[in-house]
């Protein structure tokens, strides 16, 4: 077989990146750690199951979604916008992280997870829960469901999945306008 | 490239090693920290009133998608390596029962044809091969049968990324590309290792043994036959080996002809092989600097001195064809579960770097490679024989046969089934025991030390024969166990009393008065009644597992400087159970405060010189008198990091060291603040003594005397000269080794066996001569040592931890499905360092424990990961869904006294749930199964 480039232009994390000269059919986990060196998006199982790899998609219309980079082509980004655990945190000029997200922030607090390998991945899902409910939020008796439904299909190994989801439940919970009647 | 800087990049000289400088730059070093812009560890951020830490060190890195796994570094990030990556992977045997003939590239066509190709043959020729511990045949040479399914025979590496990714996943599952001759059939080899513990108590749990192997000895086969161990004839007054097996044949023939009150049950288990699933897929990145003969590696490693030292060890043989002068490497933050301690992946990233034309390579296993060849969990093959008294309820004799399949390499499979076997009475006292355990080679993937180390697999049959017995008597499941349940001062199997307070008990009757116990037979009834098609049910286990591997040993350094900060350096490694965290904080005990700068994974300990030579496990006694004349000699120079030896083993270390300061340094300084003054100032009409001090609030105070704050202390240490820096070696045979010290002028006995100290600022001339060390250190040598003797090894463990659980769980009569509606932990571990780190161990555990025996599973051969086809998508790793994350609850017993030592658990916690899964399910649909996994199909087949 031969390589086909071609270019490839998107925004990542608020930058525009490209155009660069990428193989066609190349995944996009590749191209993030081999051609714009941001690492964090992890490979656990290249068939999009453990979604270790997921970043998130921001879509033309305001919303955002989840999407599993070891199994979707770098090409499908072109002219995209998409943000990776790199992209949350406020850095100041020198690239020291200022002001964690809020999801970071408790994921932290609560001693959410172990190793770590997973995390980007969960901060990643539950950021585009978290923008999903300022959009479209539910009752209080459906947080827990709301958050399993979300998160179920990350997988984690060291922890057990509590520390993560409290810590998800505590954002949701504590943010104005994720759970109807509060502001 | 950059040019390469020693002075600038600071790196850690550590050693010199068969005439290779060793540099060791270790991540969360200075070293490190200046090839990295991300630091990994931030300064503890705690509560001084409770002491806690509000987040983990290594948090923030974590949470921000830093580099902190080998995986995430390429060489555009190492300042002094060349920018271009090359990359390679591996071609692999799958099947083993026939000759291997080579290799046919030609799917890959011209464009994606290897810049280098690997094979044996470059190995023989240049002298290349694994350390001794990993074996023969790193890469298998033509006309040989592949020693075990996935046996490497070529790397291929790749100057170009996208030729590598693309050629990668052209010949991905092609497993047609090697080439087979001869059908030989596998390789039949003597088993790894076999042993025999054998043990007839006294008159009482407490009376002196009749036989044991701590009083007497383990039995040892006399010689193998057709692979299988033969032991030696029973002889009533003959040698050790044939008393042994004197009392292992009365224990039989008592069994086979029992008296008309015993029951003797019988029973077979197996439990499966599984993946330690360690989400960072093993990877190594690796540059051989030929030009300055200099060979870098990026590993990650439980043990960073194993690699250090098994590196060596092969560069010494391959120096004819690659002299090295220089071996620098990077141990980082890694998972594994103990898939990731004495696993040869940083070996074959070594060759790929000897071979990669001057270019770093990286060397990095995707999910179907690391399935295909990462350390498994052994499976186990069981059969108990227990015999239990009908009347009193009490057990009686237990005789155990195990085998663990140890797979193609030998690994640490004799270990393993020696653990699983010594840990097979859990948290019971048995009067009779005869427990012989082996290894055996086969084609299976490799299984090492995977987390539970055999206990795992012995305990959970154990507990599910007890639940068993307990039916059988008529008796309530925790009654029963509380009438057998070990009590300290109790002997095991080994004839050892394990240490300090066993409170197995404890953890039962708090089970027995939970909810989930007590209401089990109303809420069976409510809940099938409610849930039509569903069968309830509540199943409990408890075990007590034992952690250590009886040569534990550790160094810590603690230094405080005079500005107030408190530096921690030491061996452990991190492996994400939080220990780098826990370790700051643990200082806090002598020094008020955790440690706010803390360095692990460190290897360079030339301030405190310590040797080491032999094997601690089959050393003589006159062996160990004799090289222990040596002040600086020890049985064991640095463990590597698992689960369960931080808490216990490196805390000690810490502890240690920090205490050394305190008593050497902060106090002195204190009562020079306290006398000062006429008459012997505030102190001298008070009873003052060291016990009675304690700290508030970051001031020290004692028997009533103002209290002080931290850095006026260490102010006025550093102003006397007193010790402000101590390095301790310690070292762990069942006990602590103790030596003789003489420290200022002073002697003193501490549970350490090297110790080297640094003097403050203001010390006088003749002891600022006396550091003499590249660190400033006086190395203090031993006035005399009491190491454990030999004969402790026989004991194979005495500390333990406990843990039960209870399960609730529902059996879906139609699809067979087993779902956990709730769980309730009752653990004792002594002294926590950190409540959230321990709770997230219990979480994280019983997780990995409901995979064990409801989900995971990997066929041992033809049809399992050895083939390459294994991925997540069939193998289930547990969801939050399947572990009833927003009900399960857990406790933890109050220490016996805030005195007690903070104990192993991270192991010991994924135990129970695996029993109490089993126990459950016999309750809600009345058969008991006795093979892991409990799969829907298997419940299916019962029910149909």
């Amino acid at each position: 077989m031969s390589i086909a480039n071609k270019p490839l232009s998107m925004t990542i994390n608020g930058k525009a990146v490209g155009p660069l000269n990428v193989p066609d059919g190349l995944m996009m986990i590749d191209f993030l750690h081999e051609y714009v060196a941001l690492t964090g998006s992890r490979l656990g199982c290249g068939q999009g199951v453990c979604r270790a790899c997921v970043a998130i998609l921001d879509n033309p219309d305001g919303t955002s979604e989840e999407i599993r980079t070891c199994i979707t082509g770098a090409h499908f980004f072109q002219g995209k916008k998409v943000r990776t655990i790199e992209g949350h945190a406020k850095l100041n000029e020198k690239g020291e992280v200022v002001e964690l997200s809020q999801i970071q922030q408790k994921f932290l607090e609560h001693y959410s997870f172990q190793c770590g390998y997973c995390t980007p991945g969960f901060v990643n899902a539950a950021t585009v829960l978290v923008e999903k409910l300022k959009r479209q939020p539910v009752d209080k008796d459906q947080v827990e469901e709301t958050i399993t439904e979300a998160l179920n299909d990350h997988i984690c190994r060291c922890t057990g999945y509590v520390r993560y989801y409290e810590a998800v439940k505590d954002v949701v919970m504590n943010t104005p306008g994720l759970v109807k009647g509060s502001k | 490239m950059a040019n390469l800087d020693l002075s600038r990049r600071s790196f850690l000289k550590a050693s010199v090693i068969a005439g290779v400088s060793v540099y060791i730059a270790p991540i969360g070093g200075k070293a490190f920290a200046a090839l990295f812009e991300d630091k990994i560890l931030t300064p503890i951020k705690w509560d001084s009133k409770d002491g806690k830490a509000k987040f983990r060190i290594d948090g923030m890195a974590k949470v921000t998608g830093g580099k902190v796994f080998a995986r995430d570094v390429r060489a555009r990030d190492m300042p002094h390596w060349p920018d271009q990556q090359s990359h390679a992977f591996i071609l692999r045997a799958t099947q083993a029962d026939r000759s291997y003939e080579g290799f046919d590239l030609s799917l890959l066509g011209e464009e994606l044809q290897p810049d280098r190709v690997v094979t044996a043959e470059d190995l023989v020729r240049d002298g290349v091969k694994f350390p001794a511990f990993y074996g023969e045949d790193m890469l298998l040479p033509k006309g040989k049968t592949p020693a075990y399914l996935g046996h490497a025979v070529a790397i291929l590496i790749y100057h170009e990324f996208a030729k590598f990714r693309f050629a990668k996943d052209t010949l991905k599952f092609h497993n047609e590309i090697i080439r087979y001759g001869a059908v030989t059939g596998p390789l039949e080899r003597d088993p790894w290792g076999t042993f025999r513990f054998v043990r007839i108590g006294g008159a009482t749990p407490y009376d002196g043994d009749e036989f044991s192997s701590l009083k007497n000895a383990p039995v040892f086969p006399n010689m193998m036959r057709k692979h299988q161990p033969v032991w030696p004839d029973g002889v009533e007054h003959g040698k050790l080996g044939e008393q042994g097996m004197f009392y292992a044949d009365k224990i039989q023939d008592e069994l086979d002809h029992p008296s008309a009150d015993w029951l003797v049950f019988d029973r077979e288990y197996n439990t499966q092989s599984i993946d330690t699933a360690a989400l960072e897929p093993d990877n190594a990145n690796c540059w051989y600097d030929a030009d300055n003969q200099a060979l870098h590696m990026i590993v990650p490693s439980q043990g960073p001195l194993e690699v250090v030292e098994s590196a060596t060890e092969m560069i010494a043989a391959a120096k004819a064809r690659f002299p090295v002068k220089q071996l620098f490497v990077h141990p980082c933050f890694t998972v594994g579960y103990g898939s990731k301690d004495h696993y040869n992946v940083p070996y074959y990233g070594l060759v790929c770097a000897l071979y990669g034309d001057g270019k770093p390579v990286r060397f990095a296993n995707d999910r179907y490679e690391q399935f295909q060849t990462s350390i498994k969990r052994h499976a186990f093959k069981m059969h108990y024989r227990i015999a239990v008294d009908r009347k009193t309820g009490l057990l009686q004799a237990f005789k155990g046969d195990f085998e663990a399949n140890g797979g193609g390499r030998a690994n640490f499979s004799p270990s393993v089934a020696m653990v699983g076997a010594t840990a097979a009475q859990s948290v019971y006292y048995f009067p009779k025991s005869d427990l012989a355990t082996v290894a055996i080679a086969s084609r299976a993937i490799d299984a090492g030390s995977a987390r539970g180390y055999g206990t795992l697999q012995s305990m959970a049959a154990t507990e599910m024969a007890v639940d068993e017995i307990a039916e059988k008597l008529g008796m309530d499941p925790i009654d029963f166990r509380l009438k057998n349940v070990l009590k300290s001062g109790m002997k095991n199997t080994q004839g050892a009393i394990p240490a300090g307070a066993i409170r197995a008990d404890e953890v039962m009757e708090k089970a027995k008065a939970h909810p989930i116990w007590a209401n089990r037979a109303k809420q069976k009834a409510e809940f099938e009644a409610k849930h039509p098609g569903q069968r309830y049910g509540v199943g409990f286990a408890c075990v007590q597992k034992d952690f250590g591997t009886g040569a534990e040993s550790s160094f810590a350094k603690v230094e405080i400087a005079e500005d107030g900060t408190i530096s921690l350096w030491h061996t452990g490694a991190e492996i994400g159970t939080g220990m780098s965290t826990s370790q700051a904080l643990a200082v806090q005990k002598w020094l008020g405060k955790p440690a706010g700068d803390a360095h692990f994974g460190v290897t360079d300990w030339t301030d405190l010189p310590v040797v080491t030579s032999g094997n601690p496990y089959l050393m003589s006694q006159a062996e160990q008198d004799k090289v222990s004349a040596n002040p600086r000699w020890s049985p064991a120079y640095a463990s590597p990091a698992s689960a369960t030896n931080s808490a216990f083993y490196f805390t000690h270390s810490t502890r240690e060291a920090a205490r050394v300061v305190f008593m050497q340094g902060l106090w002195p300084a204190a009562m020079a603040i306290w006398t000062q003054g006429i008459g012997g100032g505030q102190a001298s009409p008070l009873v003052v003594r060291v016990e009675d001090a304690r700290w508030v609030d970051g001031k020290l105070s004692a028997g009533g005397l103002e209290a002080l704050p931290f850095e006026r202390l260490v102010k006025k240490a550093h102003e006397l000269g007193l010790v402000t820096g101590a390095i301790v070696h310690v070292f762990n045979r069942w006990r602590w080794s103790e030596a003789d010290f003489e420290v200022t002028g002073k002697p003193v006995r501490l549970p350490i066996d090297g110790l080297s100290v640094k003097y403050g600022s203001g010390a006088k001339p003749a002891d600022k001569a006396k550091m003499s060390t590249k660190g400033g250190y006086h190395v203090l040598d031993r006035k005399k040592v009491y190491i454990p003797d030999v004969q402790m090894n026989n004991a194979a463990v005495t500390y333990y931890s406990a843990v039960g659980t209870l399960v609730e769980l529902a059996v879906h009569e139609a699809s067979g499905k087993v779902e956990v509606l709730n769980h309730h932990s009752i653990m004792e571990c002594g002294s926590q360092l950190s409540p959230q780190l321990v709770s997230g161990q219990l979480q994280g555990g019983v997780a990995m424990g409901i995979g064990h025996a409801l989900h995971e599973f990997l066929p041992l051969y033809e049809d399992g990961p050895g083939n390459g086809t294994w991925n997540f998508n069939r193998y289930h790793l547990p969801r939050a869904k399947d572990v009833a994350v927003w009900q399960q609850t857990g406790e933890v017993l109050p220490p016996v006294t805030e005195t007690d030592p903070p104990k192993g658990i991270a192991e010991v916690v994924m135990i129970p749930v695996v029993g109490a899964i089993v126990n459950g399910i016999a309750h809600a649909i009345g058969h008991r199964f006795t093979d892991l996994p409990v799969t829907p199909e298997k419940i299916q087949e019962v029910l149909a």
